[in-house]
């Protein structure tokens, strides 16, 4: 058996580190790695390892609770049905000038020594303002082939919402309360895109029943007319209080990208890799290969369409 | 005074520069209580060790538990294990109480405990002793620590949440008022702030940031009548810093006395100037005493005991003193004995009892202390408008303030621009003697004691009456939920021989366990140089080599709450260009490893400051070789380490040691960036 077949087996049953390697496999973002990755792909479909996970994003405000709701709603999860398997998946946006950062989504969370079911990997986000890194959805894409959820935890301020939406199967907002007067709750453009809303930190009092009103009427305010409104859940973190409502609008909804959808996902996803690594002139070279669709589907996989890609050719060095 | 009007029969004159009773008789202070920090490997040796220390003049006790009885684990769980009588004494049950005070008479003595989240339960134990003992349980004096808001800022040695710490807090305070009326409650900490770092402004606002909140819960409680309310106020007293600035120190005790009388006079209106005294013992400060020419730290320990001496209005009721080899190991007796001496010495030897406050009229001196006193008021405005020090400690700023702090001084060790002689200053000397004696000048702890201990605790297991211990384990849990004062039943527990374990387990159960933040996020550290440049570099390098960023999990595994050292290195790596997963202290090795796994981490960074090196790094090594990373991932280990150990860490596998030798952060990283590239195969040299 080669090297990469052992660590899919591995990762197949669940051992952590031949998993964790495999992460940071899908996070290698060179394009020798590309092959690699398509081949762990194709080994994963060979061996029956189909996208199967749903896929659910938490985003929302610095603070609000998100990785410790997250922990509490993976553990909650899988000791409620004895078939699942949650892995999070946590995107911290601190980054450093010196290119370092401090993974700080981890400490928040505790998951019982030795549990297969529950996997939580911390990744840097390589954007000065957070959201997604440039490894997410590779990483999304390894880990829904091998766990029947897969958690996003990212830090919304505004514009990596959009991406979260294309990512995942459902948006929670995650907001906590307000102090006194603020009545506005936030900009209409963040309001748009979650599927629910989730106020933690229902603990504090007051304040938690004066954000309720407020959130509900921002939300009616952003998207008025709404055939069912999107709902919010009031929970707390800590206290577990209302954190069963979430779980039960998960699974309610526990839905996976269908083949169209998938195609659609990889399409976005594709496009801003390009755009990412090479720049306009990278999508202009896509567009001449006939675009990321056709590519794709020629191709097989995302990560094999990566490998055909004929990217720029590097100008040379000064 | 006598006046030239009216001459008056005879009144003595009197000196400004002399002491005079009451009776207007010439007269000299009293020496503040001489105590030693004290206490390790079992019962009965800390008890010999107190018995020969009162015999050399000490003149109250002051008792270091071991980590498992202040964490509330008794000796036998597998968290105690390798830390039963590392850095004090264990104490599992009220037959180890009785030993560790054989043939010390408790109402004669003043005794000082360093417990705080079992706090109730050790206060428990000794009444219980005395009870058990036939002695007068209104006489007895003394303190228990019991400050669980520092623990949380820097010591560590917390349990439960706040609201449940500060109601066990209230509690005692209510007890003691009418049983103990001698007894300090607790005693508010500003000494560990220091040692994580405080600035004097700091260590000021937030001591006294804290009593407020205490004195503020009580109130709230209402189980005190408002007549009796001034005397609770009257019984907080203070444990403090003493740094080797000591000049500005003496002035922060100044600003304490001066603000804590405006705190209990306009804040709870207390008229009786007796009960609004700063009431304060001291340690000085220990985070300044270093490895490199031991010897030097006797000089600073002295300068440091003259800080919170020297003036009169502001001189501490206790003291105790580090020793000169306090980066080293435990102190022996006889360093112990030699610290007790430079007290004696300034007690008793020279002149300083004899005058009044040498400060008083002081421009200097009164300009300083203002200009604290307002740095300090205005921390605490900060801190009450974010609600009060509860809501400060979980919202993590106090401790991310205190990270802060705690970067910047590093920072200016490492810069130079703060002098450590010996450190970052003539750093050429000749090689101490006090460090070539046969035992190398450090303490060593008998690990045969464990055994007796275990042997002690199996021993009241079998013996006593499990339907009282049920029966009072079920009190004290319907105590703690009903809301009803738990102090009764915990002595009720401590009689039926009752464990530390098993109360503590009893209200973990009730009240949950607490984590607090971290502190680390966002901090950053105030070196650039060349060398950092360099390690950057190399870890930029490392990213184009292997498709990743390095990543090191930095772990705190056992009990120890020495949080500086690994908050530094999590600060310094991020600079240096690392990922980090820091997740506080007192994790299990496995926790450690699952989080190096999960992670896919490049190294493993242990700190250890609590003795517990061998053993701990063992366990996190084979736990990483059980799942199968034990060639993968490296482990290095940071801490107090003895010399004579890091052969025995190499071999566990440890692939570096580093101590507080090393505080040069750039050096630090660039070893780690060693031991990182060689595990992947990628060199940037
Ligand atoms: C500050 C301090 C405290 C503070 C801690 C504040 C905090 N939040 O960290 C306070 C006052 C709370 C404290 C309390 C106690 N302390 Co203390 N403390 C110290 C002291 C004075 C300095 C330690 C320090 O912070 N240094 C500054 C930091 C930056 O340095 P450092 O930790 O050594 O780390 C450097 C290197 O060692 C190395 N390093 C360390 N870890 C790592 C990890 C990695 C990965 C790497 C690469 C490098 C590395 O790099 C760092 C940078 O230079 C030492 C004595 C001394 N002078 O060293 C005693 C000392 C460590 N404490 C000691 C004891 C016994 C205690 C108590 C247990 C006493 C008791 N019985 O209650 C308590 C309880 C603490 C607990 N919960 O565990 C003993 C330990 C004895 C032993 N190991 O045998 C010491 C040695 C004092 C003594 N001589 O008795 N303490
Ligand atoms: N009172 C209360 N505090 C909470 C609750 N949930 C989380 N917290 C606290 O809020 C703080 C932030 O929690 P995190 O889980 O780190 O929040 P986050 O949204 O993941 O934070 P970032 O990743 O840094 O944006 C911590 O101190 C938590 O203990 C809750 O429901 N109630
Ligand atoms: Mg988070």
């Amino acid at each position: 058996m080669s090297e990469l077949d052992r660590l899919l087996e591995g990762a197949i049953a669940l051992d952590k580190w031949p998993l964790a390697r495999l992460v940071r496999l899908f996070e290698d973002p060179r394009p020798a790695a590309v092959p690699e990755k398509a081949a762990a792909i194709a080994g994963l479909e060979a061996r029956g390892a189909a996208p199967r996970a749903m896929v659910a994003g938490y985003t929302g405000t610095p603070g609000s609770g998100k990785s410790t709701l997250v922990g509490q709603l993976a553990a909650r999860l899988i000791s409620r049905d004895p078939a699942a398997t949650v892995a999070v998946l946590a995107i911290d946006p601190s980054s450093h000038r010196s290119g370092g950062s401090i993974l700080g989504d981890r400490t928040r969370v505790h998951f019982p020594i030795g549990e297969r079911r529950l996997y939580f990997r911390s990744q840097a986000s390589d954007r000065e303002l957070g959201g997604m890194g440039r490894a997410t959805y590779p990483v999304v894409r390894l880990l829904e082939r091998l766990f029947a959820y897969v958690f996003v935890e990212t830090v919304g301020i505004g514009q990596s919402e959009v991406e979260i939406e294309r990512l995942a199967d459902r948006v929670y907002l995650v907001l906590q309360p307000l102090g006194g007067d603020q009545v506005q709750f936030m900009k209409a453009g963040i309001m748009e895109v979650p599927h629910a809303f989730i106020l933690n930190k229902s603990d504090v009092g007051a304040a938690a029943r004066r954000s309720y009103h407020a959130l509900r009427a921002s939300i009616d305010f952003a998207r008025p007319g709404e055939a069912s409104p999107p709902p919010i859940f009031r929970t707390s973190a800590l206290s577990g209080d209302g954190l069963d409502d979430v779980l039960e609008d998960l699974i309610a909804h526990r839905s996976t990208h269908d083949a169209e959808a998938r195609r659609a996902r990889d399409c976005y996803f594709f496009e801003k890799w390009v755009r990412d690594e090479y720049g306009r002139f990278g999508l202009d070279l896509l567009e001449q290969q006939g675009g990321a669709d056709a590519l794709l589907a020629a191709s097989g996989s995302f990560e094999a369409a990566q490998a055909a890609y004929r990217a720029p050719v590097a100008p040379p060095a000064p | 005074m006598s006046s030239p009007n009216d001459p008056g029969p005879a009144a003595p004159e009197r000196l400004p520069h002399r002491l005079y009773d009451a009776d207007g008789n010439p007269t000299v202070d009293r020496p503040w209580i001489f105590r030693t920090y004290a206490g390790h490997s079992s019962a009965a040796a800390s008890n010999a060790l107190y018995r020969k220390n009162l015999a050399a003049g000490q003149t109250g006790l002051s008792v270091a538990f071991d980590l498992p009885t202040q964490t509330g684990y008794s000796s036998d769980h597998p968290l105690a294990l390798p830390e039963v009588g590392k850095v004090g004494v264990p104490i599992n049950t009220i037959e180890d109480m009785h030993q560790l005070f054989e043939g010390i008479p408790l109402a004669e003595m003043n005794t000082s405990m360093t417990i705080n989240a079992t706090a109730m339960w050790l206060l428990a134990l000794y009444i219980g002793v005395a009870r058990e003992r036939g002695e007068d349980v209104r006489r007895l004096q003394g303190t228990t620590q019991n400050d669980i808001i520092k623990e949380y800022l820097a010591r560590g040695t917390y349990i439960f949440p706040p609201e449940a710490s500060l109601r066990l807090i209230a509690e005692m305070y209510e007890y003691c008022l009418d049983n103990l009326p001698k007894w300090n409650a607790s005693n508010i900490c500003s000494y560990h702030l220091q040692e994580a770092g405080a600035t004097p402004a700091q260590e000021l606002a937030f001591a006294l940031a804290n009593a407020i909140g205490v004195l503020d819960t009580i109130r709230e409680r209402g189980a005190v009548s408002p007549e009796r309310f001034p005397e609770v106020v009257g019984r907080i007293s203070f444990f403090v810093n003493s740094g080797i600035r000591f000049i500005e120190e003496m002035c922060k005790m100044r600003a304490f006395v001066e603000l804590w009388d405006e705190i209990t006079r306009d804040r709870y209106g207390v008229q009786d100037p007796k009960q609004r005294l700063f009431r304060y013992g001291v340690q000085v400060n220990s985070l300044g005493l270093t490895e490199q020419q031991p010897e030097n730290n006797a000089w600073r320990i002295l300068i440091e005991a003259l800080g919170v001496t020297l003036s009169r209005k502001a001189r501490c009721r206790a003291l105790q003193l580090p020793a000169w080899n306090e980066a080293l190991s435990l102190p022996r007796p006889w360093d112990q004995q030699w610290s007790l001496r430079l007290q004696q010495i300034l007690a008793y030897e020279t002149d300083l009892l004899e005058y009044p406050d040498i400060f008083d009229g002081s421009v200097v001196i009164q300009s300083k202390v203002d200009e604290l006193k307002r740095q300090a008021r205005e921390e605490i405005a900060r801190i009450e408008a974010m609600g009060g020090i509860r809501a400060a400690v979980e919202s993590g700023y106090l401790k991310s303030q205190l990270v802060r702090s705690m970067s910047e001084r590093v920072s200016r060790i490492n810069s130079g621009e703060l002098v450590i002689v010996g450190v970052n200053r003539w750093t050429d000397g000749l090689p101490s003697p006090l460090l070539t004696g046969e035992d190398g000048g450090i303490f060593k702890v008998d690990e045969a004691e464990t055994r007796r201990t275990l042997e002690a605790l199996a021993a009241v297991r079998a013996k006593r009456d499990p339907a009282r211990v049920a029966a009072a384990l079920a009190a004290l849990e319907d105590a703690a939920r009903s809301g009803k004062n738990m102090m009764e039943p915990s002595i009720e527990c401590a009689l039926a021989r009752v464990t530390t374990g098993e109360w503590a387990d009893t209200l973990r159960r009730v009240f949950g366990e607490y984590r607090p933040p971290t502190g680390v996020e966002g901090q950053r550290l105030y070196v650039d140089n060349e060398r950092v440049a360099e390690v950057r570099r190399r870890a930029e390098e490392f990213v184009r080599r292997t498709g990743h960023r390095p990543r090191i999990v930095v772990g705190k595994p056992g009990l120890d709450g020495h949080s500086n050292g690994a908050e530094v290195v999590a600060v310094a790596a991020r600079h240096c260009g690392f990922d980090v997963v820091y997740s506080g202290i007192r994790l299990t090795p496995e926790e450690i490893v699952q989080s190096a796994i999960e992670e896919a981490a490049d190294v493993i960074g242990l700190s250890i400051l609590s003795g517990s090196h061998l053993e701990l790094t063992r366990q996190v090594i084979e736990g990483l070789r059980a799942a199968g990373a034990g060639d993968s991932i490296p482990v290095i280990v940071g801490g107090i380490i003895p010399k004579a150990d890091h052969e025995a860490l190499r071999a566990l596998g440890a692939r570096q040691v580093f101590t507080p030798a090393d505080f040069d952060l750039a050096d630090v990283m660039s070893r780690i960036m060693d031991v990182v590239e060689a595990q992947a195969g990628v060199s940037a040299r």
